[in-house]
């Protein structure tokens, strides 16, 4: 039986591991630095800087203490950024998990054509979102627009689209979809070729339908991915900003977007207006970081919901099994 | 290519599978139909690309014309034009050139070093590093953006690329991530192989392993590349300067100001996305992979 004192077998092996160790962290260490760096300090600076007034033209920042911090349960405008961004998770996020996986549905059966199909599908989302909100803006053009001018062929007249407050949302929801499907696509149909041939057939000898097969069957073996993609559209929706800005910029400057009426303001573009506007008794760097900090505990809340959420509908096929990968 | 593959699309598949004859029929009706269905749906998707493009192309007089989606007859007045109104465009090239090679080759060596050193190290902490680098991502960029203009401020570096490029020559929490699984995939024979033949960890990482991955870099290159040559919302932070402008903020620039020349906006559009276009025909299937995998991944 060993007894406390190492062995003189295992002093080199203790030696060999520390070393190991060393040369780990030294390939580790540019991330590392990354992460201390450029994420852990100044997400405890952001915080800091909520409880201070700056607006650039002083050397320092001075404290306010919770003044930020109530300041943003009385601005009227925060509810509605808010607002804005949920109709925008409910428009935006719900179509664009919904429409990638008929899009996926259509298209992972290898046959011939298929991935020219998928190719054209995929390619709006290599390209940037400001050249697509640009291209849309035309697209959504009430006097000459292709859009209206095709519904005009039914006789009527279209929707004021990016004009009217209660369409701008969900046409850019349309435009971030349209953008989306072939990331969305591309990883139901990952997602789905792992599912083994031999469940659905089995399902269609029980007598199965296509439907019964698709929801009882594959959707619960794609549910893991399912998942991956609520969790970061949804990540990716409160961040809102560029198409934003692309498709309600009215006049030369960034700080116009966001209309009409408020109605595409989003959380980010909010932040981005107060920070680097000082008309206001509070704008500047501080108000802007609690804004942001408002963001950061809305995703890790909604985060954290989800993954309550997901035992109750997400399947991981062999779980307690071994695991691929060490996940 | 696109003709050959609609003549293609267009042509049942596998007629000769030994099936009775009314079942083949009805398969080969319904496999037309799904062919004929598709290509209008992806065409029909596809159209505001097109449709841009086409514009750029259009007499101002057939602008609006419902008629000339082929433009007739074509102009190149509008690109013109545009170096008119932006005369610094090739600076912008310049710039977005600069940003996206750069930020793409460092994110790749230490996101990579890193997920090696996750995928096949031992040391203390691996697994909370891993937990650690993954809560990163539920971190808006927004969030820690603020301390990092003032640091950037401070440094006198606002106005210039160095804001953008610098942190990314740290590696990212999705790339590294990224690389871990990739390199979780590899055998293990190779590196005893290298080991035996007396090569360090750095050796046999630069010169057995990192070539392995070849693909992975590929991939996420491109990836990262495409997201940098996209990007906006940080160079709208850093780069006020209309010298240091991306082509992004080019492009932004001309809503608004230009509004009515939609001529020479699609010129700009079609400028700025048709590097990623030709390129995206070329290495479609390493993109589509790389997001295949590291959707996986998780």
């Amino acid at each position: 039986m060993a007894e406390a004192a190492p062995s003189p077998a295992q002093a080199p092996r203790s030696r060999a591991r520390r070393r190991e160790a060393g040369t780990a962290l030294l390939f580790l260490l540019p991330q590392i630095f990354g992460l201390v760096a450029f994420i852990g300090v100044p997400l405890g600076v952001s915080l800091y800087y909520s409880f201070t007034h700056w607006d650039l033209v002083a050397p320092e920042p001075t404290w306010i203490g919770l003044e930020n911090w109530t300041h943003l349960l009385e601005d009227e405008r925060v509810p509605k950024v808010l607002w804005n961004t949920i109709k925008f998770i409910f428009t935006g996020t719900l179509s664009f998990l919904l429409m990638s996986l008929v899009a996926a549905l259509l298209t992972y059966r290898p046959r011939r054509g298929v991935a020219f199909y998928r190719a054209l599908l995929f390619l709006p989302y290599v390209l940037s979102q400001i050249a697509v909100g640009i291209v849309w803006r035309w697209m959504f053009n009430t006097e000459s627009g292709p859009i209206n001018a095709a519904i005009e062929l039914f006789g009527v007249d279209g929707p004021q689209w990016l004009l009217d407050p209660a369409t701008a949302m969900p046409a850019i929801a349309l435009v971030t979809t349209w953008q989306g499907l072939g990331y969305g696509m591309t990883l139901y149909i990952a997602s789905l070729h792992g599912v083994p041939e031999a469940l659905p057939e089995a399902a269609k000898i029980d007598g199965a339908n296509a439907w019964q097969r698709f929801r009882h069957v594959m959707l619960p073996m794609i549910s893991p991915t399912v998942l991956f993609l609520v969790v970061t559209s949804l990540i990716g929706a409160l961040q809102l900003f560029d198409p934003v800005v692309a498709m309600t910029t009215s006049g030369g400057s960034i700080g116009m977007a966001g209309g009409p009426d408020d109605s595409t303001r989003t959380v980010v573009l909010y932040m981005y207006n107060q920070m680097f506007n000082y008309n206001e008794r509070l704008s500047g760097l501080g108000y802007a970081a609690a804004i942001a900090w408002v963001l950061a505990l809305l995703t890790f809340v909604l985060t954290l919901i989800q993954w309550a959420f997901s035992k109750r509908w997400v399947f991981y096929a062999g779980e307690g099994a071994a695991k691929k990968g060490g996940q | 290519m696109t003709i050959t593959d609609t003549i293609k699309a267009g042509t049942p598949q596998r007629a000769a599978q030994p099936a009775p004859g009314l079942h083949r029929a009805r398969r080969r009706a319904r496999t037309g139909f799904y062919h004929a269905g598709m290509t209008v749906l992806v065409v029909l998707y596809i159209l505001p690309v097109l449709w841009a493009a086409s514009m750029s192309l259009r007499t101002d007089a057939n602008m609006f014309d419902a008629d000339q989606l082929i433009p007739h007859p074509i102009t190149f007045e509008h690109y013109a034009n545009l170096f008119t109104i932006l005369p610094d465009f090739g600076r912008y090239v310049g710039n977005t050139v600069l940003i996206a090679v750069v930020g793409t080759a460092g994110t790749l060596l230490s996101s990579s070093l890193a997920g090696y050193a996750l995928a096949r190290f031992t040391f203390p902490g691996q697994r909370a590093l891993l937990m650690v680098i993954l809560l990163t991502l539920m971190v808006p960029p927004q969030v820690t953006l603020i301390p990092q203009y003032v640091i950037f401020r401070n440094l006198n570096w606002i106005d210039t690329p160095l804001p953008i490029i610098v942190p990314m020559l740290f590696g990212g929490a999705l790339p590294t991530f990224f690389f871990r699984q990739f390199f979780l995939t590899l055998p293990r024979e190779l590196e005893d192989a290298a080991a035996i033949d007396g090569a360090g960890r750095w050796r046999t990482f630069f010169s057995v392993m990192a070539p392995l991955a070849g693909p992975a870099y590929l991939a996420m290159g491109l990836l990262t590349f495409v997201q940098l040559w996209n990007s906006f919302f940080v160079n709208s932070i850093y780069l006020q300067d209309q010298n240091q402008w991306v082509l992004t903020q080019a492009l932004q620039s001309l809503i608004g100001r230009y509004n009515s020349q939609y001529g020479e906006i699609m010129a700009g559009v079609t400028l700025v996305s048709l590097p990623i276009v030709i390129g995206y025909v070329f290495v479609q299937r390493w993109v589509v992979r790389g997001i295949a995998f590291s959707g996986m991944a998780n």
